[in-house]
């Protein structure tokens, strides 16, 4: 990935440090240094996890929210309640810019209530969120425990693998390694991956789905009866007889198969919302206005849909996950540490199962896995909160 | 003066179930330059399907659209979308014609950025509030930066109406455009279509089932009244309301409500051979009225499909052989059936 060479380094913090500026000094000139605290805070700290992938968009996003608080009370002619005769409209290009970045905040922080309302929702993003800080900051702060410790061996105890303690809080793996950097370590490979898997099933659902479902004809006829034949055969089964025959050098090959085997289900809900919405009266209206094909699928029927592609994106993304946690338990994609999956594995494979101090070892992945799964579904909930307006002008 | 849309025996099907439905059926109507021109008829007669001809959306099976004197088809593409974009709709359902998704200064903004009709966003923002000041809804900045949910039933019409406007149109289809409005607001909205009509020089279709708010907004154009997808009477306004001709139009003027409940009661109701709709997939042969026709001359209106031309005594044409050869002019008032007998020994 772009700029995570200074994932949690001091390259990124002095980036999220210097991109901080814009929103502070925006909230001491229009005098909300609430709001510009905040930000600087947040561009920090996003600099600091992802470098300038994360510092340079928090900069956007921060800015317009300042600007939002600015702009509350001030004396706009477009959102006063004056007469036409009243106003004039010639602005200057800054002004233009400061009133789009401003109903830009302004609907970020819609959303942003939106997401706090729903209690579980809010759960959701919490979870998400300590998975993220987990496997970006984490990894800096605990060191990861490669080799083998046989020196931890406890007098007398038949294997190495051992219960929580003060120094190991979760314990010790089969080789003597401290569990728990292998759960700050183990996870970052498994979340891209799902989330990869994921995005890729939905880029092609929601292609396919929309172009059968605007085309129709010809078209939808042969893109249902592939999407109809995919879903006939049993995914994860096939999926395991390809791991063993394809080489699995790539995380990225394996989301990609995920995604060719999964995408049909979503296509076909996306096809049909394509179809109703399509024969909508506003959509008439704009083939009427002459607004063009692109508009249509971009402006009219697409913006009704995100709220319900996002959910199943989640949902996809649930579903690649425990389908590679599988494969990997059934040892037929290549085993490299650290990784949660692979922890499972070698916890049966090294035949720890039934040691009661091996809890620690299996049990922390596992764990991991199932809190990061809930997450997602909680926070899959607010979702529709976040992108309906119907449910989100609160403000 | 050239006819601004002039449709050609149009006929249109649609295919349902792999049965052949026809909608309309040899329609010709010329619509003159700033007339209103109103479509009446009951659902399911087609007068929807024209507007959506007449506005473009959809194509006529056979016949043909003359938009200015000369066919869509013979005008380079460039040019046939100037004109089509000239022709606009002002849909029924106020609560499905607003995409949800978007502010109302968005909705405007997109057909004024996508033609360029203005120049700069100072120019956007100032044609946004003159056509929202156009449909009175004012102040404008109350309304912009507002969801199409956050607005009443009558101002998202409104937002319709200045929506269609924003391209320049000559020619608005209002499609039951104030049937799903709240009665009491329903005057304002027309009074202020028939400003925006002299003001702007636009030339109104205005498709209704309501013969009372026929009478109203086209008093000084047109009525045009459908049957089973056929122009069955056309006229000035005042002429088919005062003395209608087809006895389909005169069973629908008989059916009106009168304010008057004196009125009403002593009106003289038109008795139909049958309620029954025949449907389209089996029309009967010849007129299509007359299984449910009093004036019914067998051998003659189940045979010949009449023709839509002048008949003796009336100033608008009529598509009825009986009337045109005038023989159906005593029937009417065969029965003065009471329609709300009041009992004369009061209610027990």
């Amino acid at each position: 990935m772009i700029g995570f060479e200074t994932v949690a380094s001091p390259v990124g913090l002095v980036i999220g440090l210097i991109c901080g500026i814009v929103p502070l000094a925006a909230g001491i000139h229009y005098r909300r240094l609430r709001a510009g605290i905040g930000g600087f805070l947040a561009c920090t700290l996003s600099g600091f996890a992802c470098g300038f992938l994360g510092g340079l968009p928090m900069i956007a996003l921060t800015y317009a929210v300042v600007l939002s608080y600015a702009y509350v009370n001030r004396e706009d002619p477009f959102t006063s309640r004056a007469a036409l005769s009243e106003v004039t409209f010639e602005v200057t290009r800054a002004e233009q810019f400061q009133r789009t970045m401003a109903n830009l905040g302004k609907s970020l922080r819609a959303s942003w209530k939106a997401l706090v309302r729903n209690k579980a929702g809010f759960l959701g993003f919490l979870g998400l969120a300590f998975f993220a800080a987990l496997t970006i900051f984490g990894p800096s702060l605990i060191e990861y425990e490669g080799q083998a410790h046989i020196e931890r061996r406890e007098p007398g105890a038949r294997a190495l693998v051992a219960a929580p303690s003060v120094e190991h809080p979760l314990g010790l793996d089969w080789k003597g390694r401290d569990v728990l950097s292998h759960m700050v370590h183990g996870g970052q490979r498994l979340i891209i991956t799902s989330v990869e898997a994921g995005v890729i099933a939905t880029l092609i659902a929601v292609t396919l789905g929309s172009a059968a479902g605007l085309l129709g004809g010809v078209v939808d006829q042969i893109l249902s009866t592939i999407a109809n034949f995919i879903l006939t055969i049993p995914a994860f089964p096939l999926l395991l007889v390809l791991a063993a025959v394809v080489d699995f050098d790539s995380d990225f090959m394996l989301a990609v198969l995920f995604a060719v085997l999964n995408w049909p289900t979503l296509m076909r809900a996306v096809r049909a919302q394509v179809l109703s919405l399509r024969e909508r009266d506003y959509v008439e209206a704009a083939v009427a206005l002459d607004l063009g094909l692109w508009h249509i699928i971009s402006r009219e029927v697409f913006p009704n849909m995100v709220s319900y592609i996002a959910i199943n994106l989640i949902f996809t993304v649930r579903i690649a996950m425990y389908s590679i946690v599988g494969l990997v338990f059934l040892g037929l994609v290549p085993l490299r540490e650290p990784d949660w999956a692979v922890m499972i594995f070698t916890g049966r494979q090294q035949g720890v199962l039934f040691l009661p101090q091996a809890a620690g070892m299996l049990l922390s992945p596992i764990v991991a896995i199932a809190l990061f799964q809930l997450s997602l579904v909680l926070f899959s909930r607010s979702l529709e909160e976040i992108f309906n307006p119907r449910l989100r002008s609160g403000l | 003066m050239t006819p601004i849309v002039e449709l050609r025996g149009v006929h249109r099907e649609f295919i349902k179930d792999r049965e052949r439905v026809p909608v309309l059926q040899d329609i010709n109507l010329e619509i003159e330059p700033d007339e209103v021109i109103c479509l009446v008829g009951e659902s399911g007669c087609g007068k929807t399907t024209t507007g959506k001809i007449i506005a473009g959306l959809l194509n006529p099976s056979s016949g043909e659209m003359l938009v200015d004197g000369r066919s869509l088809a013979s005008r380079s593409g460039k040019e046939e979308k100037l004109l089509r974009r000239q022709l606009q709709i002002v849909h029924q359902d106020p609560f499905a014609s607003l995409n949800p998704a978007h502010t109302i200064g968005d909705i405007l903004s997109f057909p004024l950025r996508r033609h360029r009709m203005v120049k700069g966003s100072g120019g956007l923002q100032r044609r946004i509030w003159e056509l929202l000041t156009m449909v009175d809804l004012t102040p404008p900045g109350d309304i912009v930066n507002k969801y199409p949910h956050q607005l009443s039933g009558g101002q998202r019409q409104r937002v319709s109406i200045a929506r269609a406007l924003t391209v320049q149109p000559r020619l608005i289809v209002a499609d039951e455009a104030v049937s799903m409005v709240d009665v009491s607001i329903r005057i304002s909205l027309l009074k202020m279509l028939q400003n925006l009509r002299r003001e702007l020089g636009l030339t109104i279709v205005f498709i209704t089932h309501d013969l009372a708010l026929a009478k109203y907004f086209a008093w000084e154009g047109r009525i045009a009244v459908m049957y089973l997808g056929r122009i069955v009477e056309i006229g000035r306004t005042p002429d088919v309301i005062a003395n209608p001709a087809h006895p389909y139009t005169r069973a629908l003027l008989a059916a009106v409500p009168e304010a008057d409940p004196e009125l009403t009661r002593h009106k003289q109701a038109m008795r139909l051979r049958s309620d029954d709709i025949p449907k389209l997939t089996a029309l009967p042969p010849g007129c299509a009225f007359h299984p449910r026709c009093p004036f019914y001359v067998p051998g003659t209106c189940d045979v010949n499909v009449p023709a839509l031309t002048d008949a003796p005594g009336f100033a608008q044409e009529v598509a009825c052989i009986p009337v045109q050869q005038g023989q159906a002019a005593q029937q009417i008032v065969e029965d003065d059936v009471d329609l709300n007998p009041v009992p004369a020994h009061g209610l027990d």
